[in-house]
């Protein structure tokens, strides 16, 4: 188990676009915690800063830190990240579309012994059939929710104690939606795991999370428990699309003059 | 038509195929792994011929070239790591200049280190006779095969083939082509993208070498010289052929280049002086015309 630490993060992109300005969270070890907030709000940039990956996108870490199990990681490179247990699945679904299913999950676990190798992957067969059924098939090919589901299991081959997910759901209909969060939470129960749930879909994200951070504009404007989320009118009102009078222009208006920041 | 004229030819194209599949074969391998077209191609072809003069003035050529091997490898990798890595994400275009300064600075370097005079394998001066691989060459039924051509029969091509299988079966044939993809989500999953990349560009000066060692004395001399960059033109119509992404397009295009050089040489060289040389990028232009990826360009995935 890994906890890890964000304190007073502030990321800069080509060295002028500023898109962390300052943001703190938290995830226990074995906790699950969701970022919520709108495109642009920086949940992306916060997967990426933990992950060591800014430097792929021309971006650096200006102020604050980032401490897996209370390492700081902000200065180190994605490998060593990834050592330390970190594991990120970006936004997009990156699988590797050219290799069939059976080489994307050799190329996630070839840090693992042969005999290792085999049983996590006997894990993963059982616990995704379908992706049995397809494994010499290139990944491109796979449909959105079999390539999550790919993504997944070359997560678990690289035996992560943190799992950072980011966007999940994207451009998946409501019933696979469901179907990745309940293997999300299993995976994690049963491994252990600390997960950081980036969403948009915050329902979907509500029923798996323990504690919930809304992001916009670069910083965190709300932190709580998932229940206290929902309690929350604002955050209904913005992510849940609650009750607003007058119809969208209304409800357009209703969210600027609302603004958090 | 003389049946043993015609094997014969076929041999000897293939041998001299077998040379631009291994180069070729590792010029894509570097493209595929880093989307850079690497101009200093023919440089790296040069140095590793001299690299094998270099060990064939102390040692019997065939052990020369196996020692300039990983040599050869190294220096693929500090190009990789002094030169391409800083120009990883830049502007295509820089890069291609970049490369192309390469080549230049390679070529000067090779004119300090070696001088301008073309040289003899394993000889001190040019007018000594060149050191020979052991002979292999051999007559049956009327068809003739010169050592050279055996031996590039028994080693390039085999070289070549062998790289295709590791690229397709072997752990790092799949995280090569993994980073090829995508270099983020490689450095996501924890593969070590750029110790990848490196390797790539090792292995490419590695084959460099073998086809720069055989073809360096290919215009007589017996050894190295600067002819060797225009010969390394032909990794070019080769590449493009075989598809340009293709490892075993690479190599299959070369044996197809090689068995069209020759008989070209055989059939079509008395009515067309020069046709010979020409043939390769007359080809390249059809290719392009017709077939833009080539004979095994990869088909893109795309999700509708």
């Amino acid at each position: 188990m890994a906890e890890i630490n964000v304190e007073n993060l502030k990321v800069v992109y080509r060295g002028v676009i500023l898109a962390l300005q300052g943001v703190s969270m938290r995830a226990g070890a074995g906790e699950a915690v969701a970022l919520l907030g709108p495109n642009g709000a920086g949940k992306s940039t916060l997967v990426r800063a933990i992950s060591g990956l800014l430097p792929q996108y021309d971006g650096r870490v200006l102020d604050g830190k980032i401490a897996i199990n209370g390492q700081e990681t902000h200065h180190l490179p994605a490998l060593k990240v990834t050592e330390l247990g970190v594991t990120a699945i970006l936004e997009g679904r990156p699988i590797f579309r050219y290799l069939t299913v059976i080489e994307n999950l050799r190329a996630a676990g070839h840090k693992l012994t042969p005999q290792r190798h085999k049983e996590l992957a006997d894990e993963i067969f059982t616990r995704f059939p379908r992706l049995y059924e397809r494994r010499f098939e290139q990944g491109g090919y796979l449909s959105g929710g079999e390539q999550q589901m790919l993504l997944l299991g070359m997560a678990l081959l690289t035996e992560p104690k943190i799992l950072v997910v980011d966007e999940p759901s994207l451009g998946l209909s409501p019933k696979l939606t469901e179907e990745v969060m309940r293997v999300l939470d299993e995976l994690r129960r049963d491994k252990g795991l600390t997960l950081v749930l980036v969403e948009q879909n915050a329902r979907a994200a509500f029923s798996i999370v323990e504690r919930v951070y809304v992001m916009e504009q670069g910083r965190v404007v709300f932190e709580g428990t998932a229940q206290e989320a929902q309690a929350d009118a604002d955050v209904m009102e913005f992510y849940l699309g609650g009750a607003v009078a007058g119809g969208f222009s209304e409800a357009k208006r209703y969210r600027r003059r609302k603004r958090w920041v | 038509m003389d049946l043993a004229l015609v094997i014969q030819t076929a041999l000897n194209g293939l041998a001299n195929g077998a040379l631009y599949a291994v180069i070729a074969a590792g010029f894509v391998l570097v493209y595929r792994a880093t989307s850079v077209v690497n101009f200093a191609i023919a440089e790296f072809m040069l140095i590793g011929a001299y690299l094998t003069y270099t060990m064939s003035l102390f040692f019997p050529l065939l052990l020369a070239i196996l020692l300039a091997l990983p040599l050869a490898f190294i220096f693929g990798v500090l190009v990789e790591r002094g030169f391409v890595r800083p120009l990883l994400g830049r502007n295509v275009v820089a890069v291609i200049m970049a490369t192309i300064g390469l080549a230049a600075t390679l070529d000067g370097a090779t004119l300090i280190l070696w001088g301008p005079d073309q040289k003899a394998m394993g000889a001190a001066d040019i007018s000594q006779l060149p050191k020979e691989m052991p002979n292999l060459a051999f007559s049956l039924g009327g068809v003739f095969l010169s050592s050279k051509a055996v031996w590039s029969l028994i080693l390039a091509l085999p070289l070549a083939i062998l790289l295709v299988l590791a690229l397709k079966y072997s752990r790092y044939g799949v995280l090569l082509r993994a980073v090829s993809e995508s270099e983020t989500a490689a450095l996501a999953m924890g593969i070590n993208a750029p110790r990848v990349v490196a390797v790539a560009w090792g292995i490419s000066a590695v084959m460099a070498t073998i086809g720069g060692a055989f073809l360096a004395g290919a215009a007589g001399g017996g050894g190295p010289g600067h002819h060797l960059i225009l010969l390394g033109l032909i990794v070019f119509p080769v590449a493009i052929l075989g598809g340009f992404d293709s490892v075993p397009g690479a190599v299959v295009a070369g044996l197809l280049i090689g068995l069209i050089e020759a008989f070209s040489q055989l059939y079509l060289e008395s009515l067309l002086p020069g046709i010979t040389q020409a043939i390769p990028f007359l080809i390249v232009l059809l290719v392009l015309l017709f077939r833009p990826y080539g004979l095994f360009g990869q088909h893109r995935i795309e999700r509708v």
